[in-house]
């Protein structure tokens, strides 16, 4: 039972136990199942439910994991949309499209890491860092309204975005598009995955030395690791999770404008995490389901002041669930079930 | 490099580290010899904590020469000089208190040994400084004096050439206190080693040579007995006189 939980409060470099494959095989079918008994409005919402917890999984990864908070993970969720978008409606095909909807805001951050994380920027400096990017590139994007700024055949449209965004087309039969059924389908799936894969990365060399670093840089500097290497590699990899968050956004609603990069959606992600709780990574995924569903609820209640709720949610969290909600229920029920014993006597 | 070739296998010249004014470490010229080990003494505050963390790359000198086995490390980051072999067990436990001591002996074995070079590197610590006991428990749940242990383990599953170890009997019993020196000894066959310490009954056990330190200056480097019964540093420890 103690691998569950620890993986529910703060999971550290030891492979999952069956416990923890069983919860993820459970949790798959019934996801896979859920078309069977939702409306296709309700597989819509879940669906983009899906799409932003990657958002969040990517931030939480480098948050958690790395001690790393960037901001800025709008900018490759944003970066990625528009890549997507631009390239589809350009070349009529979707499958490179979607591969550079990742690959090209891995590269961005990259390029930023090795300015930011080999440049010795302070972590406080980073967050700032990160915020101002993202802001740059939403005025960028706002900024391009007239006729001269066009991709190829297609017009950026400034604040007005660009619609039609085309649908994602299976890769062997490009004549066949996919529907907002498949859409769930790819999208639980990717969520699946990549929650799965990124868990599982903790376990191979690289990712106990990023869990080292979260415990303790210097230490890790002093056993020989280079802390640097590996949180350039892991900030390139959370801006590829990030494009492909937003490059599943533009194919979920054939959309794409500059609030992609806007504060108001980075500052919505972090609320995800803080919820959720960040030293886990399954934490990210239920604060974004419940900020989400909570925020579609008071819409209709006809709640004005949305955003100022979801302002004395994350206040209530920060107070009360520190760690977040995950995090502490994870703890309440290790402490119910499991005595005093704690993760470490898992293995 | 200037100057004359270094000598041993740990030398620095007129090193120096000032905080704020004050001068942490003061000209230091400092020589090791490969297979020592050597006492650092000295009272709080003489510059011990800082030397050695200036040597480990912690902290950047603010002039003079360190240099390792003939390289000269004064401006390396302390990932680079771990690479070249030295280890540092710190004064306050500097482990990774959210994993188990399993977890972190794996941690420092996997970056010098192959997977399973590491394994087997990781059960011979746990064997050899008895943490069977604890190694799957959270480090940062454990006593004082065990973890203490899991960080020397850590150190030596790199199995470095130069040991660095900062006040390692700290908080242990009397018990932990000869089987810590015996340790050392053991290890020292293999592994130069420098040791900071207090505690008299410990440097007697272990020491050949002993170096003090007084206000960031080396003031006697001699035998251990000599050094002990010498009247000027006995008043800096008991704080009876200035030294110049």
């Amino acid at each position: 039972m103690q691998r569950l939980f620890s993986d529910f409060r703060r999971p550290s470099g030891q492979r999952p136990g069956a416990i923890w494959w069983s919860f993820i095989a459970v949790a798959t079918v019934v996801v896979f199942a859920l078309p069977q008994v939702l409306d296709l409005a309700q597989l819509l919402d879940l669906s983009v439910v899906f799409v932003l917890a990657l958002l969040a999984l990517s931030m939480s990864f480098l948050w958690g994991y790395v001690g790393i908070l960037s901001f800025g993970q709008t900018a490759f969720f944003g970066l990625g949309g528009y890549v997507y978008a631009v390239a589809a409606m350009n070349w009529g095909d979707t499958t490179l499209p979607f591969l550079l909807g990742i690959l090209v805001p891995l590269a961005f951050a990259a390029l930023l890491g090795v300015f930011m994380v080999y440049g010795k920027i302070s972590d406080i400096y980073f967050s700032v860092m990160t915020l101002v990017i993202t802001l740059i590139l939403n005025k960028a994007m706002r900024a391009t309204s007239g006729d001269q700024y066009v991709i190829g055949d297609v017009r950026l449209n400034g604040q007005n975005g660009i619609p039609g965004v085309p649908p994602l087309q299976v890769p062997w039969n490009p004549t066949v598009t996919l529907f907002i059924d498949h859409v769930y389908y790819l999208s639980a799936a990717l969520i699946v995955l990549v929650y799965v894969g990124l868990r599982l990365l903790l376990t191979t060399s690289f990712g106990r030395v990023l869990v080292g670093i979260r415990e303790n840089e210097r230490r890790i500097e002093l056993l020989g690791y280079d802390a640097r290497r590996y949180k350039f590699a892991a900030f390139a990899l959370s801006g590829g999770v990030a494009g492909l968050s937003g490059t599943m956004f533009a194919i979920w609603g054939n959309f794409v404008a500059p609030e992609m990069f806007g504060l108001g959606q980075a500052a919505e992600v972090i609320i995800w995490v803080i919820v959720g709780g960040k030293s886990t990574l399954i934490g990210p995924i239920v604060g974004t389901g419940i900020i989400q569903y909570l925020t579609s609820w008071l819409g209709t209640q006809g709640v004005g002041q949305v955003t100022l709720v979801l302002g004395v949610v994350l206040v209530v969290f920060v107070l009360l669930f520190k760690e977040g909600l995950v995090p502490t229920l994870g703890s309440l029920i290790a402490r119910l079930f499991g005595g005093r014993r704690k993760q470490g006597e898992a293995e | 490099m200037t100057g004359a070739s270094p000598k041993g296998i740990l030398e620095t010249r007129d090193l120096r580290k000032v905080f704020g004014g004050v001068h942490a470490v003061d000209g230091v010229d400092f020589v090791l010899k490969e297979g020592e080990l050597r006492c650092l003494i000295g009272p709080n505050g003489a510059g011990k904590s800082t030397f050695f963390k200036l040597v480990t790359g912690q902290i950047q000198p603010s002039d003079g020469q360190i240099f390792f086995d003939g390289h000269e490390v004064s401006a390396h980051a302390s990932h680079e000089i771990a690479r070249l072999g030295v280890g540092i067990k710190n004064q306050k436990p500097d482990v990774f208190d959210g994993l188990s001591a399993r977890e972190n002996l794996w941690l420092a074995a996997q970056f010098a040994h192959d997977k399973a070079g590491a394994r087997r590197q990781v059960e011979e610590v746990i064997e050899r400084l008895q943490l069977g006991g604890f190694v799957h428990r959270l480090v940062g749940e454990l006593a004082h004096g065990q973890r203490q242990w899991v960080e020397i383990g850590m150190v030596m599953a790199r199995e470095p050439r130069l040991i660095l170890l900062d006040e390692p009997s700290a908080g242990m019993g009397q018990e932990e206190r000869v089987r810590t020196a015996e340790l050392l000894k053991e290890l020292n066959r293999t592994t130069t080693i420098v040791v900071v310490e207090h505690d008299m009954q410990f440097i007697k056990r272990i020491a050949d040579i002993v170096t003090v330190f007084h206000r960031g200056k080396v003031l006697r480097e001699a035998k251990v007995d000599v050094v002990l019964s010498d009247p000027e540093v006995r008043d800096v420890y008991l704080g009876r006189t200035e030294v110049a």
